[in-house]
């Protein structure tokens, strides 16, 4: 499926899934982002939320008060919208710039099987402006991409038991934080003190999929 | 307030769950038989979302403080009252002080035990429901331990006369599944094989999926896709083709190809099948699906009516 698809499938009796392509790519998500946005914003009835993946939409509803004949009609209308939004939505959302200790078990590992020095690998880290393209795993994990394709390396072979809250790290092109201790196999190069989610907070997650996230380095 | 004497190894406070959040990365969690906590919370006159304690594993105590209307509901499991043995699926009257004795389930996997004013945490995210991962709701967000105290809430005064009963829901069969998002990367042979073998829980089986065991379904093409939404009853397929059910606490998200998704209605009865138990399903039409939702929305409905039908009566 190339960046310009479009295709409706059930996700059980209270949800369905609108495909646009099948990649990581900028230019998609700024599709999915603008398809989630119009599909918030139409509040059509029995709709519990809208969830924007990397190269889906998925929206959930209530099936007592409306129903899947219903809910895909709605999508329909919002099809034929410019195929590529003129603005990326990423230009008007928000900023957040997250301090990070690059103090990570696996900084050294990952400076030597990149073959860069460990302060070259912290630059390259922090010198990138992250989309924000999925949130989950667990409350608050927000998927950041795209890493430096010259700090890329595969998912470590032996995931740990339990990656420390805090905790920033890589994997493939992508970057992120563990706001919870879970198992994990990214490599972690650092640690935040930011709280990627509180329940007491509203919002509780710090991060929405959309946002642009920056990475600076403390001491 | 109710004073757990002796926690079973795995027991949680659960209500319906939280919509809303899975954007943000929280699953809906609440309990694993739906059906079950809102049958309990009927019995007890309650609102059919009150939360209860969701109970597994094992056998435990737990002590009345108050004068209580409580029902058990769910997996079936001896208990007394007292000493006094008494049945599930059954309004049931403790007095201050009396004493609940539940031995572990002997048939299915989640028990629930439903008490008048529901169990009062507070809410986090607008529910009641424990989700361990993230240590959210519950209380303190963690399973309940040996002198563990759960507050109750106000009773509504409407419960129904102690005896009241209802009939437990029956084993209707195959599980029903809608297909998933990316059913069409699996081959017709794997379909077959999907819709005619039996399948076996396994124990890699908990709130956030169930592991089962039976022919391997491969998917042709990529063995994951970007991550998408997931939702409870997704069947994820692995690598190693056999499949996963998502259960409410699994992930909200899933790079998995999705081969089906069991219906909201038959979830349940997946959820109270132990290790080694086997599952078999068939495929239904979304129509089919949702007439199911309908139909079991309105079996509750019927229930609640007679409930106030027998309260009226009094």
């Amino acid at each position: 499926m190339k960046g310009t698809g479009w295709r409706l499938s059930p996700l059980g009796e209270a949800a369905i899934t609108v495909t646009l392509g099948d990649r990581v790519e900028p230019i998609l998500h700024d599709r999915v982002l603008d398809l989630a946005r119009r599909a918030r914003a139409a509040q059509w009835p029995g709709i519990q939320e809208v969830v924007a993946a990397y190269a889906t939409v998925t929206v959930f509803f209530d099936p007592l008060k409306t129903n899947h004949g219903r809910v895909s009609a709605a999508l329909r209308t919002l099809q034929h919208a410019p195929a590529v939004p003129k603005n990326s939505p990423l230009e008007t959302s928000r900023e957040f710039v997250i301090p990070v200790r690059y103090d990570g078990p696996d900084l050294e590992e990952v400076a030597t099987r990149t073959g860069l020095p460990r302060s070259e690998v912290i630059a390259r880290h922090a010198a990138r402006t992250y989309r924000v393209y999925l949130l989950g795993f667990v409350p608050g994990f927000a998927y950041l991409g795209e890493l430096d394709p010259t700090l890329a390396l595969p998912r470590r072979a032996e995931p740990r038991q339990r990656v420390p809250e805090g905790a920033v790290a890589i994997a493939g092109e992508q970057t992120g934080i563990y706001p919870f201790p879970t198992p994990g196999g990214w490599h972690l190069i650092g640690t935040t003190e930011t709280r990627m989610f509180d329940a007491q907070r509203d919002p509780p997650a710090l991060l929405s999929v959309g946002d642009r996230v920056r990475f600076t380095p403390v001491d | 307030m109710l004073t757990v004497l002796k926690a079973p190894p795995f027991a949680t406070v659960q209500d319906r769950g939280r919509e809303g959040q899975r954007s943000a990365g929280v699953p809906p969690s609440g309990a694993m038989d739906r059906r079950a906590l809102e049958t309990g919370n009927l019995l007890v006159g309650n609102p059919l979302g009150s939360a209860g304690v969701e109970w597994a594993l094992g056998g435990g105590a737990v002590r009345f403080e108050r004068e209580t209307a409580f029902a058990l509901t769910g997996a079936h499991a001896r208990a007394t009252l007292d000493g006094t043995p008494i049945a599930p699926y059954r309004s049931q009257r403790a007095r201050a002080g009396a004493v609940l004795h539940i031995a572990a389930p002997d048939r299915g996997r989640f028990l629930y035990l439903s008490v008048d004013g529901g169990i009062a945490v507070p809410e986090v995210l607008h529910s009641r429901a424990t989700y361990l991962t993230a240590s959210l709701g519950g209380l303190e967000g963690r399973r309940l331990r040996t002198e563990d105290t759960l507050p109750l809430g106000e009773p509504g005064g409407k419960s129904p006369p102690k005896g009241f009963a209802v009939p437990p829901p029956e084993d209707s069969g195959e599980l029903r599944v809608l297909l998933g998002p990316q059913a069409d990367l699996f081959p017709e042979k794997a379909w077959a094989r999907f819709l005619t073998q039996a399948y076996t829980v396994t124990n890699a089986s908990d709130r956030m999926g169930y592991r089962l065991a039976g022919p391997a379904l491969a998917a042709q093409g990529p063995a994951s896709l970007p991550s998408e939404a997931a939702c409870p009853g997704a069947i994820q397929v692995p690598d190693g083709g056999t499949p996963i059910v998502l259960m409410p606490d699994g992930p909200t998200v899933g790079g998995y190809p999705k081969l089906a998704v069991v219906i909201g209605p038959d979830l349940g009865r997946l959820a109270q099948c132990n290790p080694g138990e086997e599952v078999r399903f068939r495929r239904v039409s979304v129509e089919e699906a949702e007439a199911a939702y309908r139909r079991e929305a309105e079996a509750v409905r019927a229930l609640e009516r007679l409930s106030a039908a027998v309260e009226n009566h009094r």
